[in-house]
């Protein structure tokens, strides 16, 4: 396993259970965009954050891994209303730690990437439509790790989804860059290896002329 | 690691022992040596008691055989074949194919009889194909173990196929089905319970012999799945693998917990990766039938624009709706005929026929109607495949034009596909155009499915580089 790789797994707060603002670091080694962001521990204060509002507060813990079903997301906090919120939660949270990130503005459609370890066929890297209804839609599309930015492309246009890549409604996204970003997550895969259960990268979406992660979840093999 | 095997004494022997090899009819061992008569290779009989087994002197123990036998035909019942492969294997017959059930598949006792197989190629050097396995067919040299129907004299004639499968009975319903209308065959492998030769090794062996010109492939399971992808990957640059993979796959019960797990459940990994891998997937024996003869036979597309020539136009549009809605990855278009092409054909055909695709000569076209119209569209660059109607009804149509439809179809550069139909005579007329080296469906939606396949095949070659 690469150095980096090992650093980050002997880094985690709770080992073998990443959170979500150590998954993002570990996207980060893989030159994967993440919002700016500070994570509070239990005891931590809130001090001046480093970014400006508008700000998005998200229970982080390795061991909840649906923040939407538990309430545990909250949008639009100005540094008014940050203190109070991040009080708030305490109260519901006692024991996680707090994700503070800047809020992203994006256009256009949001992806998911995933990535798992087939029993047959080894890692592999998906991708496809993105956000809450992904699971509805079922508009995603495997490829097994490693996976090279041209065969990210073929993936890509078997997607349903596929038009909204090619300046849809005049809204300008990056199929390139997004190929990579699939690339790069089935290098993560690939390289993690047994120890990595299953990824969540969604939504990734377009923001300011690149894409950023905006939420990520990972599984470690116990 | 796979130990890397050389399986031309499986599939060419120089000789053949079958132990179990008896008088008494009915019995497997009686049918597989009566079938093996016709490959009039050297056979040696093995049975503890009998004298002859159709003309041929048995030996009574296995250590009693001549040596340099190629090939050992275990026919009797699981727990003396175990014995019978360890000898055979102690006496140096380098292949063994062990055809009863009763191993892994039926339960705890079973599975201690294979364990005890799986151990023979690790200390003899032996291969096994099955235990709980048909066999083998391979029509070139009539060499041919299957004990139960399977269109054998029809699929006699050979072709380009090799069909491995893991399960015997959907192997050979499958052929049988496909030996009524015509179906090339190079090999049939039954895999079955696959303690030592499985899919990988039979992938490797059909993938360099130059008789094959196309793999089929019906599979549960994977014994070595990435490397059976990077294989076939290879060996898609040269020919077509089709594959069939029954069984959809289970998520992990720890694959629940993302969005990916549960996604992936739907089978969808399979799918992917096949694409990634330039492996053609299908989904039923029928498809995989028609899958495997088209490619083994025709050449792949130049691209995917579709000419449909027919008597009788409701077959063209319906031909033209399974085209325009084609789903699973491939993307088929109706081709736009060029004026020229047009003219050609409004100068030889009747004032009513639509010389635009669907080009429908109504059922007044005659058999030099239906050539002309067919040299026409192979001129047209505008086409990339053509789907050919052959009916008999219409009254100016004979006999005659299977010939007329074959000499241009044959060799061609550019796919023909025929479509014919001719109520309980189908199956016939498909063999004749089958025998004649065309390649021929009983239905629009079957020939215009055949079509994709040749388009995905151009498709993959042209991402393989």
């Amino acid at each position: 396993m690469k150095p980096s790789l090992k650093k980050w797994l002997d880094s985690l707060a709770i080992k073998g259970f990443p959170d979500e603002f150590e998954a993002k670091r570990l996207l980060n080694l893989y030159k994967i965009a993440t919002p700016k962001a500070c994570r509070l521990h239990p005891d931590d204060n809130l001090g001046r954050l480093e970014f400006n509002p508008p700000f998005v507060l998200k229970v982080c813990s390795g061991n909840i891994l649906h923040k939407t079903e538990q309430d545990g997301v909250m949008l639009n906090l100005d540094n008014e209303s940050l203190p109070k919120a991040v009080a708030h939660f305490r109260a519901r949270f006692p024991n996680s730690a707090l994700l503070i990130e800047e809020q992203v503005a994006f256009k256009g459609v949001e992806f998911i990437i995933g990535a798992l370890v087939d029993p047959d066929f080894g890692p592999a890297v998906m991708a496809g439509a993105g956000g809450i209804l992904t699971e509805i839609y079922k508009d995603v599309v495997f490829r097994l790790a490693p996976c090279p930015p041209e065969e990210a492309l073929r993936m890509l246009q078997e997607l349903i989804v596929a038009p909204v890549l090619k300046d849809f409604r005049g809204i300008h996204i990056d199929a390139r860059e997004l190929a990579g970003i699939i690339s790069k997550t089935s290098d993560l895969v690939f390289e993690l290896g047994s120890s990595v259960c299953q990824l969540d990268i969604n939504p990734l979406v377009f923001s300011r002329s690149s894409w950023i992660a905006l939420d990520a979840k990972l599984v470690l093999n116990g | 690691m796979k130990i890397t095997s050389d399986l031309q004494k499986l599939i060419s022997p120089g000789s053949i022992a079958v132990i179990g090899a008896t008088s008494k009819k009915d019995r497997v061992g009686h049918i597989i040596f009566e079938n093996l008569m016709r490959s009039e290779l050297p056979l040696f009989p093995v049975h503890p008691r009998e004298k002859e087994v159709s003309g041929y002197a048995t030996y009574h123990e296995i250590e009693s055989l001549p040596d340099n036998i190629d090939l050992a035909i275990i026919a009797i019942g699981a727990q003396r074949a175990v014995e019978a492969a360890e000898r055979c294997a102690r006496h140096g017959i380098p292949q063994i194919i062990v055809v009863a059930g009763g191993f892994s598949e039926a339960g705890t006792k079973g599975k201690l009889f294979e364990d005890r197989l799986r151990t023979i190629p690790k200390m003899f050097g032996s291969r096994i194909l099955g235990p709980n396995t048909l066999g083998l067919f391979i029509p070139h040299n009539n060499l041919d173990t299957i004990f139960v129907e399977h269109g054998d004299r029809a699929l006699s004639g050979g072709g380009g196929v090799a069909f491995i499968s893991q399960s015997g009975s959907v192997g050979v319903e499958a052929l049988g089905l496909a030996s009524n209308t015509g179906y090339g065959m190079r090999a049939f492998i039954g895999l079955g319970n696959k303690c030592d030769l499985d899919e990988l090794d039979f992938l490797q062996y059909f993938g360099m012999d130059h008789k094959t010109t196309c793999l089929a492939f019906y599979l549960e399971s994977f014994d070595h799945g990435r490397m059976f992808l990077e294989q076939a990957r290879k060996i898609a640059a040269k020919k077509p693998v089709v594959v069939l993979k029954a069984g959809r796959s289970k998520a992990g019960a720890s694959a629940v917990s993302s969005h990916t797990g549960r996604l992936a459940g739907s089978d969808q990994v399979v799918t992917g990766a096949f694409r990634q891998f330039g492996i053609q997937r299908v989904y039923d024996d029928e498809e995989l039938c028609d899958a495997s003869k088209t490619l083994a036979a025709l050449p792949p597309s130049f691209g995917n624009r579709i000419a449909i020539l027919t008597p009788a136009g409701g077959y063209g549009v319906m031909g033209a709706d399974h085209i325009e809605t084609q789903k699973g990855g491939v993307k088929l278009a109706m081709a736009t005929l060029s004026p020229i092409t047009q003219e050609r054909i409004r100068l030889f055909s009747l004032p009513f026929a639509s010389c635009r695709n669907p080009v429908d000569l109504t059922a007044s076209a005659d058999n030099k109607m239906i050539g002309d119209t067919l040299d026409a569209l192979l001129d047209d660059d505008n086409v990339d495949i053509i789907i050919c109607t052959a009916f008999f009804a219409p009254p100016s149509i004979t006999d005659g034009i299977v010939d007329e439809i074959s000499s241009r179809a044959v060799g061609s550069k550019k796919p023909v596909i025929v479509f014919t139909q001719y109520g309980p005579f189908t199956d016939g007329y498909l063999r004749r155009f089958h025998e004649n080296g065309v390649i021929g469906f009983p239905s629009i939606g079957r020939s215009v499915r055949a079509a994709k396949f040749l388009v995905e095949r151009a498709i993959i070659l042209k991402a393989l580089g």
